[in-house]
């Protein structure tokens, strides 16, 4: 008697959802990846919010003010009251690409080293799914959920700058650049950061040290608040547009390095 | 009957350490078969090159008609593997693991949902459907795990050490699922080290280090060893002439007398036992019983892997002959 087995590959969409939907409940029930998730925007957005209140509510002082033309000489000449509004709610918007880079780190590293630790990997390569497409599913698994929570508490700053702020915080919260930024840059520095997760957790076992290893990823993003904020670099649509380039790229080398670590054998033969 | 397992010299090498060296193997469609190899004899490197996880040094092979190395993910969608460890979600429930792989085995929603009711219902898990898996015995995520092995019904099922650490009553219902599988055509690749299970389950068996040593059926192993023989138990103890009377007997190859009872060995004891028994009731003699004396396979074991033989006066006896 011959039998046949029923299994055939699956497609990529149904493969994609089913890995991202047990991803998410995996991570749902874990409260302290959740809270770890969930943090950074929270924190970012209050303070970015309270920022501009405060702002508003309290006049700048002239030190404040000489500061600030040193550090945004385009704001040289509107109402100093109105124009640091403006200036602090641009500075929180390079905050905010912290978040993409962040949060989806926490959830692709203990996508990767939660998976080892469980020995779930073997069964899980014993499938006829490709790793590429593994490995695809569980960036995607990542990613969607840190730029949707970006996105939300961009959407949610928006409002409140635009409720409380100066129209010069709104029209810097507003400026196409950086809705740009948000909509473009934002998936492709948390896809950054979910590929470096996993490269990282592919060689390490436990979580606290390829976090903190993963965390070196926020450097450059601070590093460009700090040159921002210093007056070194203005963040034209010219630069911008360099940024986004310098992402695309490193994101695909990113990409690659990690599909050549997620390896199979590699997995089962040499990943302790 | 079709081969389904074929390999030529399959070789796998971690740097200096071959741990798989030239293996040649066939494995027969519908039979249970069993590996059987010291710890660190390269089982698990077997059932991972098998089952396309890993790639060969050097060699060949052919699993459920698909060449390894160019048909790996044609491969995987046949076969099934228990590995060591079960490597559940231990988080989800047993409902949403065994749906999910079913989903990245290509199963659709209504077909996953078939198969995982079906698998769960088989293993007695049905009624705990819901809870996650951190709950569950070791018994009942091995079973969970056999479950997910077999959950797209593969034509090859591997199982490695399917009931360690299992209970009598879970350990009999794996070894009845494999039974099962057998009775359907299914091919068990099955490594152990539980011997008896071995014994019981397997149609053929390997005796295994880094290649294979032997492969035969365990009573073929047995009889080629250590003969097949008959004690004779006499009431109230064996005279001088009922040995004399056996050892006439057409087919006995030798017989002699050990703590009360006759050792016979013959090359057919199911043609010469009942003149055995003939000639002795015949003579005069009272038989209180006649059993065949089994080797366990652990000798065989110890024989072929270890080069450790026992000496037939130390072999304990079982099973009645009829």
């Amino acid at each position: 008697m011959t039998t046949l087995a029923l299994a055939r590959t699956p497609e990529r969409g149904t493969l994609v959802r089913a890995v991202c939907v047990r991803e998410w409940r995996e991570a749902l029930g874990n409260r302290l990846l959740v809270a770890m998730t969930l943090l950074p925007p929270v924190v970012i957005l209050a303070a970015g919010i309270g920022a501009v209140a405060a702002a508003a509510a309290n006049p700048p002082s002239d030190r404040d003010v000489q500061a600030m033309y040193a550090a945004a000489p385009a704001v040289a000449g509107l109402d100093p009251k109105e124009a640091i509004q403006g200036f602090i709610a641009t500075y929180f918007l390079i905050l905010f690409m912290l978040i993409p880079t962040v949060v989806p780190l926490t959830m692709a590293i203990f996508s990767v080293i939660g998976e080892k630790a469980a020995r779930t990997l073997e069964p899980l390569l014993a499938t006829p799914v490709g790793v590429g497409e593994l490995l695809l599913a569980k960036s995607l698994a990542s990613t969607i959920p840190s730029v949707i929570v970006t996105w939300i508490a961009y959407a949610i700053y928006l409002l409140s700058v635009s409720a409380i702020g100066s129209q010069a915080a709104v029209r810097a919260v507003t400026a196409p650049r950086w809705i740009l930024a948000i909509v473009v840059m934002v998936p492709l520095l948390t896809m950054l950061s979910v590929n470096l997760g996993i490269l990282i957790s592919t060689r390490v076992n436990d979580v606290r040290v390829a976090q903190q290893i993963g965390g070196l990823v926020v450097v450059p993003v601070v590093g460009l608040g700090i040159a921002q904020v210093t007056g070194r670099v203005i963040l034209d649509n010219d630069a911008f547009l360099q940024f986004t380039v310098i992402l695309i790229a490193v994101d695909i080398a990113v990409f690659i390095v990690a599909r050549l670590a997620f390896q199979r054998e590699n997995i089962l033969a040499r990943w302790r | 009957m079709n081969t389904v397992i074929r390999t030529e010299k399959l070789t796998k090498r971690f740097g200096s350490l071959a741990a798989v060296d030239g293996l040649d193997l066939e494995v027969r469609e519908g039979e249970v078969f069993g590996f059987l190899g010291p710890n660190g004899a390269g089982k698990t490197t077997t059932l991972r090159l098998l089952c396309a996880l890993i790639g060969a040094t050097s060699g060949t092979a052919e699993v459920a008609g698909f060449r390894l190395g160019r048909q790996d993910s044609e491969i995987r969608a046949a076969v099934g593997i228990l590995t060591e460890q079960p490597g559940l979600y231990e988080r989800q429930s047993a409902w949403e693991n065994l749906v999910f792989f079913a989903t990245l085995y290509g199963l659709d929603g209504p077909r996953a949902a078939r198969q995982a009711e079906h698998f769960l219902r088989l293993m007695g898990l049905w009624d705990r459907r819901l809870e996650a898996v951190a709950t569950f015995s070791r018994g009942m995520k091995q079973k969970m795990a056999i479950a997910r092995a077999a959950l797209h019904e593969p034509r090859i099922l591997f199982l490695d050490e399917p009931t360690t650490g299992l209970d009598p009553d879970a350990a009999k219902t794996v070894r009845e699922f494999i039974v099962a599988l057998r009775g359907q055509g299914r091919t068990v690749f099955l490594c152990t080290h539980n011997l008896d299970e071995a014994d019981r389950l397997c149609d053929r068996i390997a005796f295994f280090r880094q290649s294979v040593i032997r492969i035969d059926t365990p009573d073929h192993l047995r009889a080629e060893l250590y003969g097949r023989s008959t004690e004779i138990r006499l009431m109230p103890t064996p005279r001088a002439e009922d040995l004399v009377r056996v050892q006439s007997v057409v087919g006995v190859r030798e017989a002699h007398l050990e703590n009360g009872s006759i050792i016979v060995s013959a090359a057919d004891p199911l043609r010469t036992n009942p003149l055995l028994v003939r000639a002795l009731v015949d003579g005069g003699a009272q038989i209180a019983y006649v059993i065949e004396r089994k080797v366990h396979l652990e000798d065989v074991y110890l024989s072929i892997v270890e080069g450790r033989a026992k000496l037939p006066a130390d072999l304990e006896t079982s099973g009645k002959v009829p």
